[in-house]
């Protein structure tokens, strides 16, 4: 008896009623609690006094929590009476699953904000790269047309000396005919004798087609004497006008088919054309 | 209805059974689950967990083992604790560690203990402070006796000392 009396007293039956005890611990209180009604009415005391002190700080819940714990109990009521098989009901733990905590749902502005932050962010990158590769592109057409720009500039110089040929008197328009060899044959070029400029028009050219090791070349019959006046092709020049070599008096031009590069005495049975410097 | 009646209809499944025992123990048990929850909506949700728990799990209990509020109160704390120590919970109260967590429900707490309640005042007199704070740590907090003696740094024998003390007087009081 003295043993059951230290047992009680050592605080072990308070730790049990309190589910302080390993699950050992418990079954031992359990069987000397089976086997001893002292210890038994020990605990049913300690239970009874902590039952009464939870009353004491006992909170009423709102009316509307009965509600609906009793209506979401009684919803099952029906199920649980069909179903007689035995639930396995160990313990506590077995329906740890069943229970499935309320989602608390706060910070969701968050959530969304974020969202909204990222999807602006993507459409922000997207307009990016767009406006980038655009601004590439007129930057490269901006090239393209100053290049053109250039191109037609220059081809309006080239017009403007042309134009300032036809604008100075001083110029004669001198018309090269074909010789007895070549009938068809014709040429214009025009000699400014104040400034000594020679030039010959390539789009009226009217010469036979030579081959790649011969060149035309132009004399200018001084005094009985042919001078060279330099060389050309047939129209492969894009220059609508050649300019040639100067020279201050002339009685005659001619136009004689040379080997490339020019002689220099003309070889006179090959004469295309040949026209009075009047 | 007395406590056999009610046990006995709980494990014939009777409607009016729920119904009493709703009505006998919610108060208790929602003052328990609140002193661990300070926000009142959780602790609803709580309280609900417990009830579809106790309902669910009626067959494991044997009043042999013991009083039917004792075993309701231990599936009620646990959920609670279980509660708190959640992830949800914890994001909840913006990561704060459990010990952290005590101290928080500790100030919450202030607001539901409500003066209002009869006989606390003559109880706060009846335990001695020390003997008031372990019970309430392991009683409505859920601490183990190793914990509370971690916490309030004082030996284990002690506590189950203080223990046992606090819920003598308790008896002597309510008898």
């Amino acid at each position: 008896m003295e043993n059951i009396k230290a047992y009680i007293e050592s605080g072990i039956l308070e730790l049990y009623v309190l589910g302080d005890l390993s699950p050992e611990e418990r079954l031992q209180v359990e069987e000397m609690a089976a086997k001893h009604a002292a210890v038994k009415a020990e605990i049913d005391q300690i239970e009874q006094s902590l039952e009464l002190y939870a009353e004491e700080y006992a909170v009423e819940p709102p009316e509307a929590v009965r509600d609906k714990v009793l209506n979401g109990l009684l919803i099952n009521l029906g199920d649980d009476r069909t179903f007689t098989k035995p639930r396995k009901h160990s313990g506590e733990e077995v329906f740890e699953n069943d229970i499935v905590p309320l989602q608390v749902r706060r910070n969701t502005f968050y959530k969304y904000a974020f969202a909204a932050c990222l999807t602006l962010l993507l459409i922000s990158i997207y307009g990016l790269i767009n406006l980038y590769s655009r601004l590439q592109e007129s930057s490269s057409q901006l090239t393209a047309m100053q290049l053109d720009k250039q191109k037609i500039a220059n081809q309006v110089n080239v017009m403007d000396r042309e134009l300032d040929m036809y604008r100075d008197t001083s110029y004669r328009i001198l018309r090269l005919k074909g010789v007895a060899k070549t009938p068809q044959s014709a040429m214009t070029l025009a000699w400014s004798p104040a400034t000594k400029k020679v030039v010959v028009d390539m789009h009226s050219m009217k010469l036979p087609v030579h081959d790649k090791q011969h060149q035309y070349q132009l004399w200018a019959l001084v005094g009985g004497k042919p001078v060279d006046m330099g060389v050309f092709d047939l129209n492969t020049d894009t220059t609508s006008v050649k300019q040639m070599k100067l020279i201050a008096a002339a009685d005659a031009f001619a136009v004689t088919l040379e080997p490339m590069g020019g002689s220099v005495s003309p070889t006179l049975d090959q004469m295309v054309v040949m026209g009075a410097a009047k | 209805m007395s406590e056999e009646e009610l046990v006995l209809s709980l494990r014939n499944r009777e409607k009016i059974a729920i119904e009493a025992l709703y009505d006998m123990y919610s108060a208790s048990l929602f003052g328990v689950i609140s002193r661990i929850i300070p926000d009142t909506a959780l602790a609803e949700d709580v309280l609900q967990e417990t009830f579809v728990k106790i309902w669910h799990s009626f067959s494991g209990y044997s009043s042999e083992k013991g009083r039917l509020f004792t075993w309701m109160v231990n599936i009620a704390r646990n959920l609670s604790i279980d509660k708190v120590r959640s992830k949800d919970f914890k994001n909840q109260n913006k990561n704060q560690e459990l010990e952290n967590n005590v101290t928080f429900i500790d100030e919450q707490r202030n607001t539901t203990y409500k003066p209002e309640l009869l006989g606390i005042k003559e109880l706060v007199s009846t335990l001695k402070p020390e003997q008031k704070s372990i019970l309430d740590l392991v009683y409505f907090k859920g601490y183990t006796h190793v914990e509370a003696s971690e916490e309030l740094g004082v030996p284990l024998g002690t506590i189950k000392t203080r223990l046992r003390m606090a819920i003598l007087q308790l008896r002597k009081h309510f008898n």
